[in-house]
């Protein structure tokens, strides 16, 4: 044969000790985290409950779903909306100067570097740890829902808006340069037209996460639907359940239709 | 009058992006300037309104020396310098109109420009700038669904709307395809003759320059090798220009024609 | 024409020479009003009051700085349950995603022809979504009983939607070039699937699958709270007693855990893509 293909054919890559490594790795792992899976049991035969879960959900409490005073579902997604709407402004504004110190492009590398880590750590808290805290700051309800949605948002908001940052067309601040705009004139015609839609579209897309993670705000007492969906299922009241949540499925599911359609116009308009 | 006496560019690392360049544009003239990839094209035109400082010589524009000036004077001496790039450098995500309307903003004050609030009279002229580089229609367009060509006449229109006396371009038409290239140079054409004013423009294809200026300045590792009227450009002074690298039709053989330097 | 231009006249604005331009009526100020409506409401609904805020505000601090410094020696006790967390959000995202790649195929349109199946899947998976994962987790506690498999199926259930819907938007953006060249050569539709849009597939499948597992992790000490197992279980046990100190000893094992394995994470991503 052609010794110029032998030899490419001795030189081929030898995959199979890294794709070795990788399964056993992998396997391994499986193994460990295999481990970890106990239960202490059920009382009551699970799959009978699986059941009821289902048949509750699809029979939902008519009357509390269409109740319209301030114990019914409707009033409940209202304040998870509020709550929600808030929480996603207050994160939004505690983002921007995090942002800001945390842009690469901006601020000097240790203080960029610095800046991340701080909403690392942001991040890292669970949000009933923040909800528990935020509690002994305004007592239970709304009130510290909203505050604690707040700062569960900073992680991922100021993580989108170093990404826009980061991305800034500089060009643009070139031309102002160039037509003799001073330097609040150049951040106002020029970075700020680039900004603005792209951290509107952060906080409607955030706007839309929160909503489905209202359901842990309940469960420390900072109000929304969750506290009232927890006491249904722990006291076994599927239909209720399933009331609450057939109103959290639409709710979200027109939330989402409608913030996609914003925020596609905001970028393309 | 742009008036460059032995003017000379040296960069921090130490290239010498200008050497001895002496040379005088009077108002209303059309200069090409032309010359390989990194000879100095772009220096040479961002040292007239200093986006690029000059390091030695002296540099005047209507008798004002621009390396004099700082802060608000150099701001104010920039309003009647306009400049066009490559990129447009558009402020893409918004209204075709609102772009235009910049270019007042310097001379606003400060609590309209801080809300963006223009008047009727100023709205009135960013429309006229756009009719006369003929896209008026699109004037409540976001800018980032023009095409190319529209984007750099909206530029255009930015800048005409300045009411500058001086048009800088730095490689106008480098992004665009042939047709659309034309159409823009025509309309530099059309200012320059209607509104008398000054236009220097750095292009690569030397088709275009020879076509549409009336004078070409060519330049070479920073010096000027040839001035003069577009007419009398012939193949040796190209040959020159380009180091040799042209082909016997004339045509350049330059192959990083798109990596101007900044 | 839309509603609201017929009920806002466009602006028309002539020149000197006669030609003259229609500006549509800016939807702005509507925007503005929604937002601020919202805005007003949520404040009456919520309760927000800056004053109290303002007041009070130091309390939060006041808990935060009782976290520090943070009690060592109950480091201990922390590594099991931590461990236990990682390992439930491990499992979970791999059974997870691996369960939603044959879905992710029959809701792609380019590789199942089927519409009514295709919508049918989709449906399946945004209903999925929708569904918190708290409540999957509090389901699961009633018909597998507290622990750490609750918390998995709980993982797992989550994990199966979102990676799911991610895949299929990714097998329908792929270039279909090269399966249509397996074709022409005689293979079979499998085959062409295998060797010609898997690998295009691949790269980004097991990037979301990084991404999510960063993700489910930290999610993963919030499902303790209902008794799913990990660490969120000692955690808001913690809290409950006042014990700040080893709250605070938590959250920096949390942390550093997070920090270790996204850091690990992102870099198996970017070698991924």
């Amino acid at each position: 044969m052609n010794k110029r293909i032998i030899e490419a054919y001795e030189k081929r890559p030898r995959t199979w000790v890294y794709h070795l490594a990788i399964a056993v790795i992998f396997v391994g792992l499986m193994v460990w985290s295999g481990s970890a899976v106990e239960t202490a049991g059920t009382t009551m035969d699970g799959g009978e409950i699986a059941l009821n879960v289902l048949k509750g959900i699809f029979q939902p409490d008519l009357s509390f779903l269409f109740d319209f005073s301030t114990k019914g579902v409707p009033y409940l997604m209202l304040e998870t909306i509020c709550i929600a709407f808030l929480g996603t402004i207050v994160g939004a504004i505690l983002s921007i100067p995090l942002a800001f110190i945390s842009a690469s492009n901006l601020t000097p590398k240790p203080i960029a570097f610095a800046g991340r880590i701080i909403i690392m750590a942001v991040r890292t808290i669970p949000a009933f740890v923040y909800g528990l805290m935020f509690i002994r700051v305004t007592g239970p309800g709304a009130f510290a829902g909203l505050l604690t949605m707040g700062v569960c948002s900073v992680g991922m908001i100021s993580k989108m808006y170093i990404e826009a940052i980061e991305d800034l067309d500089t060009h643009v601040v070139e031309s102002l340069d160039a037509s003799g705009c001073d330097t609040w004139q150049k951040i106002r015609y020029g970075i700020l037209p680039q900004l603005l839609p792209n951290f509107a579209s952060t906080a409607i897309y955030r706007f839309d996460i929160n909503l489905r993670d209202a359901t842990i705000l309940g469960m420390v007492g900072a109000g929304g639907f969750g506290a009232p969906l927890i006491f249904a299922m722990n006291a076994y009241r599927w239909n209720e359940a399933g009331a609450i949540l057939a109103g959290l499925i639409i709710l979200i599911l027109i939330i989402e239709f409608i913030s996609t359609k914003i925020r596609v116009k905001l970028t393309r308009g | 009058m742009i008036k460059f006496e032995d003017v000379g560019k040296r960069y921090p690392n130490g290239f010498e992006g200008l050497k001895h360049v002496n040379l005088t544009i009077e108002q209303g003239e059309f200069v090409a300037i032309i010359g390989l990839s990194g000879a100095g094209k772009s220096t040479l035109i961002r040292t007239i309104n200093r986006m690029h400082d000059v390091t030695s010589g002296k540099l005047t524009v209507d008798d004002v020396d621009v390396m004099s000036l700082s802060g608000k004077q150099l701001r104010r001496f920039r309003r009647k310098i306009g400049m066009i790039f490559q990129s447009f450098n558009l402020i893409t995500r918004t209204t075709v109109i609102k772009n235009v309307l910049t270019a007042f903003v310097p001379d606003m004050p400060w609590f309209r420009s801080t809300f963006g609030i223009y008047t009727k009279d100023e709205k009135m002229k960013a429309l006229e700038c756009l009719d006369k580089v003929g896209i008026l229609r699109k004037a409540f367009v976001r800018a980032d669904q023009l095409s190319g060509g529209q984007q750099q006449r909206v530029a255009l229109a930015r800048t005409l709307a300045q009411n500058p006396q001086i048009i800088l371009a730095d490689e106008p038409v480098a992004a665009l395809d042939p047709v659309t290239a034309k159409q823009v140079m025509d309309d530099f054409k059309r200012i320059n003759e209607e509104m008398k004013i000054t236009i220097l423009i750095n292009i690569h294809h030397v088709d275009l320059a020879l076509k549409y200026a009336t004078r070409v300045v060519g330049i070479r590792e920073g010096e000027i090798v040839y001035d003069g009227p577009a007419s009398e450009v012939d193949k040796d002074v190209l040959a020159s220009i380009y180091n040799g690298k042209v082909d016997d039709e004339g045509n350049v053989l330059d192959a990083n024609d798109h990596n101007e330097e900044r | 024409m839309s509603v609201y231009d017929k009920i806002f006249k466009p602006k028309v604005y002539t020149l000197p020479n006669g030609k003259s331009v229609e500006k549509k009526a800016s939807r702005m100020p509507v925007y503005f009003i929604i937002v601020l409506l919202m805005c007003v409401l949520s404040v009456k609904v919520t309760g927000f009051d800056m004053k109290i805020l303002s007041q009070r505000i130091g309390q939060f601090f006041v808990i935060l700085g009782e976290m520090f410094p943070p009690n060592m020696d109950y480091l201990e006790k922390v590594w099991s349950p931590l461990f236990d967390t990682i390992k439930m959000s491990l499992l979970g995202s791999v059974i997870g995603a691996l369960l939603s790649v044959p879905f992710a195929m029959l809701a792609s349109t380019n590789v199942c022809p089927n519409k009514v199946i295709v919508s049918i899947v989709r449906v399946m998976f945004s209903l999925i979504r929708t569904l918190p994962t708290l409540v999957t987790a509090l389901v699961a506690t009633l018909v597998f009983g507290l622990g750490t498999l609750a918390g998995t199926f709980a993982i797992a259930v989550f994990s199966f939607a979102y990676i799911g819907k991610l895949t299929y938007e990714e097998i329908e953006t792929v270039d279909m070039g090269a399966f249509e060249a397996m074709e022409a050569m005689g293979a079979t539709k499998t085959r062409a699937f295998i060797s010609a849009i898997i690998p295009q597939v691949l790269p980004f499948y097991l990037s979301n699958c990084l991404f999510n597992f960063e993700g489910n992790v930290r999610y993963a000490a919030v499902l303790g709270y209902v008794g799913a197992g990990g660490i969120g279980l000692i955690l808001n046990e913690k809290i409950s007693w006042r014990e700040y100190s080893s709250v605070g000893t938590m959250l920096i094992a949390l942390f550093v855990a997070v920090f270790i394995i996204e850091s690990v994470s992102r870099m198996l991503r970017k070698k991924l893509v």
